[in-house]
């Protein structure tokens, strides 16, 4: 066990106030509104909080370890893409400001608005699911670093998972996004605290010049240069613009964010800061990876032609290099807050998935389904019930899945790809609507069906590179929607889009 | 390869002192922002209540 009393103390401590600070949500919530998107009442600092919270968690830290572990500063390359193109959405509003003044719950509500409601179920079950396999992973990578640096041994790895799993359920369930919001604020300061504490023992113990030359003597040119390297090049980096812009618009937990501010104007200042915490949020932990390279990497070459690493004389993965360092270098009291952080990251995360992918089940499939059938509209409080159980079903899905599966290759790529499944469809789908008049139902259809197509089978099935599997899937849901648009049946007019949205907005 | 080790050394030190210093505006504004949020929602409860 590499934990002391003070560390227990101190992460025993985070939990208690962590859960009590997430029950005290439940009394603010009154309406679905309040539940989905906190009565859309998010300021600048605390909407910068909870997106950034959102979308660091414990399973970020590990996979961009991974990733400098693997491929060194190169790696960079990806984490800047997806700062720079965040910053960019913020400041020119791109689909962000259009989608706030809409005053949607989900992603997959514009689907009604522009196209059909049958589109929209569609949509919704593609998102659920994309995104529930997405998060299936997280608990087991999540667990992974928690014993590796606390040295719980790694037979209570399931309880351990469930344990947190509950604590988050039981606020996301109560407050919904109140308690979320609330949640992230405090999460947020401690993972960011946490990040920067890990940075400087990082650097300080492994040495900025033994990092540099680590990596130029395992890797070369290919360490630096991600134009070189043969896991990224031309190909990867377009791919990775694309990815991330259809990320930062449509990702459904960011856009509950966007979704929850008071203003479209807002949306875009929240969206712009966050930015330059998401350049740091992938450095840093590759920095991580590539000190744990450096202190670590001294074992036989591996598959990917770098050294595997090797602790107390055993051989581990790439992707518990960066835990193990942490492992070693930190001392008592400090392992404490950094695990604190860390559990804080996981958090965060996962309270605010549960919340987004509860909320397109209930809001997207369900309620839908309903009207389509003729049944009559749910009232507010009826409405949260469906999203909380929504929320138990997810849950036990994630349980399941994150304990019995394991991603193959890269956990980065497999989160990548899961994403693209509704991703590509998705984004192409926003874009036509809200920029290209001739867009319609069937090329709705067809863009969102050759997306996920795109993404699943070159993928799980022909075991393409990830790389072309992503330009598969965006460039087939932008054929399905281009072609399908044309072939089909012109769009109904603004006024009949206007009329859709008003009874989507009585219903809420 | 010099040039691209320079270039992401000083992308890396902008970056992480970025991260930093949002993270400080955050945690001192952010505490306010939560309470405007808290008595937004109570309005909007009252005003659910008296329509």
């Amino acid at each position: 066990m590499n934990f002391a009393m003070v560390d227990w103390v101190i992460v025993i401590g985070y939990l208690a106030v962590s859960l009590g600070i997430g029950i005290l949500g439940k009394r603010y919530v009154g309406n679905v509104s309040h539940f989905l998107v906190a009565g859309r009442e998010l300021g600048l600092y605390i909407g910068i909080a909870t997106l950034a919270a959102t979308e660091i968690g414990t399973i970020t830290y590990m996979y961009n370890g991974e990733w400098g572990y693997k491929y060194g500063f190169a790696s960079f390359a990806a984490a800047a893409i997806s700062g720079l193109v965040m910053i960019f959405v913020g400041r020119t509003g791109f689909v962000i400001s259009r989608f706030r003044a809409l005053k949607l719950m989900t992603v997959p509500e514009y689907f009604e608005l522009k196209y059909s409601r049958s589109l929209r179920i569609l949509t919704g079950f593609l998102v659920a699911l994309g995104g529930i396999l997405n998060m299936g992973v997280f608990l087991k990578i999540e667990g992974e670093f928690l014993t590796i640096v606390s040295g719980i041994n790694v037979r209570y790895l399931v309880a351990v998972m469930t344990v947190i799993l509950l604590l988050e359920l039981i606020y996301t369930v109560l407050g919904g996004m109140v308690s979320v919001v609330i949640t992230d604020f405090l999460q947020y300061v401690l993972l960011s605290v946490a990040t920067i504490l890990v940075t400087i023992y990082a650097v300080w113990h492994a040495g900025w010049g033994q990092i540099v030359e680590k990596v130029t003597v395992t890797m070369g040119e290919s360490g630096f240069n991600p134009l070189v390297n043969p896991k990224f090049g031309v190909t990867f980096l377009v791919w990775q613009v694309l990815l991330w812009f259809s990320v930062h618009t449509c990702w459904q937990t960011t856009a509950m964010r966007v979704f929850s501010t008071k203003s479209p104007e807002l949306s875009k200042r929240v969206m712009t800061w966050t930015g330059f915490i998401f350049l740091g949020r992938g450095m840093l932990p590759m920095l991580w990876g590539i000190a744990a390279l450096t202190m670590l990497g001294t074992g036989v070459v591996g598959t990917d032609g770098i050294p595997l690493p090797v602790v107390s004389g055993r051989t581990l993965q790439p992707i518990d290099a960066m835990p193990a360092m942490l492992a070693q270098i930190l001392g008592p009291g400090v392992r404490g807050v950094v695990v604190a952080g860390m559990l804080a990251a996981t958090m965060s995360v996962n309270s605010s998935y549960l919340l987004g992918w509860s909320a397109v089940i209930s809001q997207d499939i369900i309620l839908p389904i309903r009207r389509s059938l003729g049944k009559p509209p749910l009232d507010s409080k009826k409405q949260i019930l469906v999203n909380r159980v929504a929320n138990l079903f997810v849950s036990l899905f994630l349980m399941f899945w994150g304990l019995y599966y394991t991603p193959p290759g890269a956990v980065y790529l497999y989160l990548n790809i899961t994403g693209t499944i509704f991703l590509a469809g998705a984004f192409v789908c926003v874009i036509g609507g809200l920029y290209w008049r001739r867009a319609n139902s069937t090329g709705g259809y067809a863009a969102m069906l050759l997306g996920a197509a795109g993404a699943i089978i070159p993928y799980f099935f022909l075991h393409w590179s990830e790389n072309i599997t992503g330009f598969a899937a965006f460039g087939l849901a932008a054929c399905g929607l281009v072609v399908g648009s044309l072939l089909g049946r012109r769009p109904a007019p603004v006024v009949e889009e206007a009329k859709n949205l008003k009874q989507i907005v009585r219903e809420d | 390869m010099e040039s691209w080790r320079l270039f992401w050394t000083i992308f890396l030190v902008v970056s992480g002192a970025s991260f930093a210093f949002i993270t400080v505006v955050v945690t001192v504004k952010g505490f306010r922002d939560l309470l405007d949020m808290f008595s937004g929602l109570i309005e909007q409860q009252e005003e659910s209540r008296k329509h």
